[in-house]
């Protein structure tokens, strides 16, 4: 027998008074312009915004952004100039020195910085091994605090997603801020118009 | 009067820079926390939600429990039970030997700490790699945490620098500059995640109605960690589990805001499986937390989130560091959390608080841990560990409070006391009162005289 049966009778035989859930939502902030917040947060954070023009290409976008990157990995289709996919690699080893991870997020938070990215793609490693990190985010998806944002999260098939605020950062050492602990060192935002 | 953490007080004060530093550090993390507080308007009212939502889950926790573990085997997510520290640790032996795995990178997870999980692994020849940047560092000096949410705060950058350089981490020699010991520390860990065979994480929030588990980080070491191996094992206290996600959102809102004075961790990641080709394991802890869930005055520590505020504003924990705890978990939390693991081991904590009651005031979940340590004070006779010289005292001032004209000839005589020479009132053994105080003189007729005298008048 596992010791879950005796755990839950134990549980049920010591709770004294129980208590309700609260039955008021919290009245969240927002912001007048919601847009400009995420932007301004998002800087804040750490990441580079780039409000992309209507039709802009998104190779160019991303060659604009990082022109050194040799070795791109994504699994957008309309991205041409990836060189390695993560839905086709055989180990989440192979995406090892990448330059550059695009990834698609799907809701922006402008509270704080935070972009849900769902991780339907076969290795999620790509969105923290790359050296720098770039988010296309649908305009149309930015919210204004995270009671909003947990409302519309759709988790894709893999059961795996993660909001992400920025680069990866430390302050491990004397609280000195580092930006590139472990994850990105760098974060773009792609926020396009549908 | 003293006790172990007056005594190791003492000796953490002999370096007045070091602690000063460690002062003003953890003074400005409670100012930027109010800083996050301050600009949002709702910020009490997500406090109170907090509390209400972990009182209310805490007291349906068998429910919530099965919803959640029900959620996580739907979806191919083994679930184990784990009843104490030694049984947690096994289970976690057993996982790794039958995948034969040899080495585990992990991120911080402040109950495997608890169940001393590192050393009984290493025993058992697997090699564990802390992820976390101050972990690895406390790891590779063979240090425990001073802190739960920045565990190596208590370090300066010369003696990191050295240590990177000894192991053969940094190549530049005396090149103590953060930013460069990061990029050393990145490039090391970056082989660890390569080499390991599996990955375990803590759980900063369990969903029940969807399992998601909740990680949140700022070095993104988690995700690294559920990244690269095939194999994920989450160490879980039971009490980490929230309905659902709006009830997440109110906590992932107060967690980093109340821990370090950000807008959030940049990232909050989320597993709700495996990933493709992979394999994940739940690990549900007990170790004692159904005990207090019976426990009348100390169940709603249960209901903290471990964001590590009450430490940054407690003005004993700034100016005494973590070490100064005999609990692995230091601050107004650890000492609740001590004395509830083990009252007769770990009661010398309890000296360690002015009961200011600032912890109580900036605590998301409003756990109040200044109060309960109060109430931990009037226990301590039945523990046996009240002080002897206090207990007199208060002995004495009962007698002298009781009788109106004893306390009346007392406080015709207390201007003798005047005359005796510090020399004497100082002695420390006798007045351990008198250290760093000087005594008060006596006004050489009590307003009591006066008013009798008639020297006072009604205004």
């Amino acid at each position: 027998m596992t010791y879950k049966d005796e755990l839950l009778e134990k549980l049920r035989r010591n709770t004294r008074k129980q208590y309700p859930m609260p039955d008021t939502p919290i009245n969240g902030i927002s912001y007048d312009d919601t847009i400009k917040q995420f932007v301004e947060m998002s800087k804040s954070v750490g990441s580079n915004v780039v409000m992309a023009k209507p039709g802009e290409n998104l190779d160019d976008i991303v060659r604009n952004a990082y022109p050194e990157a040799k070795t791109i990995a994504s699994n957008i289709a309309e991205l041409t100039i990836a060189t390695i996919n993560p839905d086709t690699v055989a180990e989440a080893k192979d995406l090892n020195g990448t330059d550059v991870g695009v990834v698609c997020g799907q809701i922006g938070v402008a509270e704080n910085g935070c972009v849900w990215i769902p991780q339907d793609m076969k290795e999620k490693a790509v969105c923290f091994i790359s050296e720098y990190l770039v988010i296309v985010l649908p305009k149309s998806g930015i919210v204004n605090n995270m009671h909003e944002a947990y409302d519309r999260i759709r988790m894709p098939k893999t059961g795996l997603g993660t909001f992400i605020s920025g680069p990866s950062k430390t302050a491990d050492i004397e609280q000195a801020l580092v930006m590139g602990a472990q994850a990105a060192r760098g974060v773009t935002v792609v926020i396009r118009e549908e | 009067m003293s006790t172990l953490h007056s005594e190791a007080a003492r000796r953490f004060n002999d370096n007045r820079e070091k602690t000063t530093w460690h002062d003003a550090t953890f003074w400005s993390l409670r100012q930027k926390r109010d800083n996050m507080a301050s600009g949002l308007p709702e910020w009490e009212e997500l406090r109170e939600h907090a509390s209400q939502i972990k009182q209310h889950t805490i007291t349906h926790l068998a429910d919530y429990l099965e919803e959640f573990s029900a959620q996580l085997e739907s979806r191919g997510v083994i679930v184990h039970w784990a009843k104490d520290a030694n049984d947690f640790n096994n289970i976690v032996l057993d996982i790794l030997q039958s995948h034969g795995v040899r080495k585990m990178v992990k991120s911080k997870s402040m109950l495997t700490e608890e169940c001393a999980m590192n050393p009984f692994l290493e025993r058992h020849g697997i090699d564990v790699v802390e992820t976390d940047l101050g972990e690895r560092i406390l790891q590779l000096l063979h240090q425990k945490p001073s802190h739960i949410v920045m565990p190596a705060i208590h370090l300066k950058r010369e003696e990191v620098g050295r240590m990177f350089e000894e192991k053969g981490i940094s190549t530049e020699k005396g090149n103590d500059d953060p930013t460069y010991l990061t990029q050393c520390a990145r490039k090391h860990l970056r082989n660890q995640f390569m080499e390991a065979g599996a990955g375990m994480t803590g759980c900063n929030f369990g969903v029940a109605k969807t399992g998601d588990i909740v990680v949140c980080t700022n070095e993104g070491n988690a995700d690294m960690t559920t990244s690269m191996p095939k194999l994920h094992l989450v160490a879980m206290g039971i009490e980490k589990i929230v309905p659902d996600y709006k009830s997440l959102a109110v906590f992932q809102r107060l967690l980093c805001r109340s821990a370090t004075g950000q807008p959030t961790t940049a990232y909050t990641s989320h597993f709700r499986q495996a990933r493709p080709g992979a394999e994940m394991h739940v690990i549900l802890v007990d170790n004692g937390r159904s005990d207090i869930l019976a426990n009348d005055e100390h169940w709603e520590t249960l209901k903290c989130i471990r964001c590590g505020a009450c430490m940054n504003t407690c003005p004993v924990y700034r100016r005494s560091g973590g070490y100064s705890y005999t609990y692995f978990i230091p601050g107004p939390i650890g000492i609740n959390l001590g004395m509830l693991h083990d009252a007769s081991r770990y009661n010398d904590n309890v000296s360690a608080c002015t009961l200011c009651l600032s912890c109580d005031n900036v605590c998301p979940a409003k756990v109040n841990p200044g109060s309960q340590v109060y109430m931990w004070r009037q226990k301590l006779d039945s523990l046996h560990k009240a002080n002897t010289m206090k207990k007199c005292m208060s002995k004495g001032m009962e007698e002298l409070f009781d009788h109106p004209q004893l306390y009346s000839s007392a406080l015709r005589l207390a201007p003798l006391a005047n005359l005796i020479p510090e020399g004497l009132t100082h002695i420390r053994t006798l007045n351990p009162w008198g250290v760093a105080h000087a005594m008060p003189n006596f006004a050489k007729e009590s307003f009591q005289t006066m008013w009798k005298k008639g020297k006072l008048k009604k205004q």
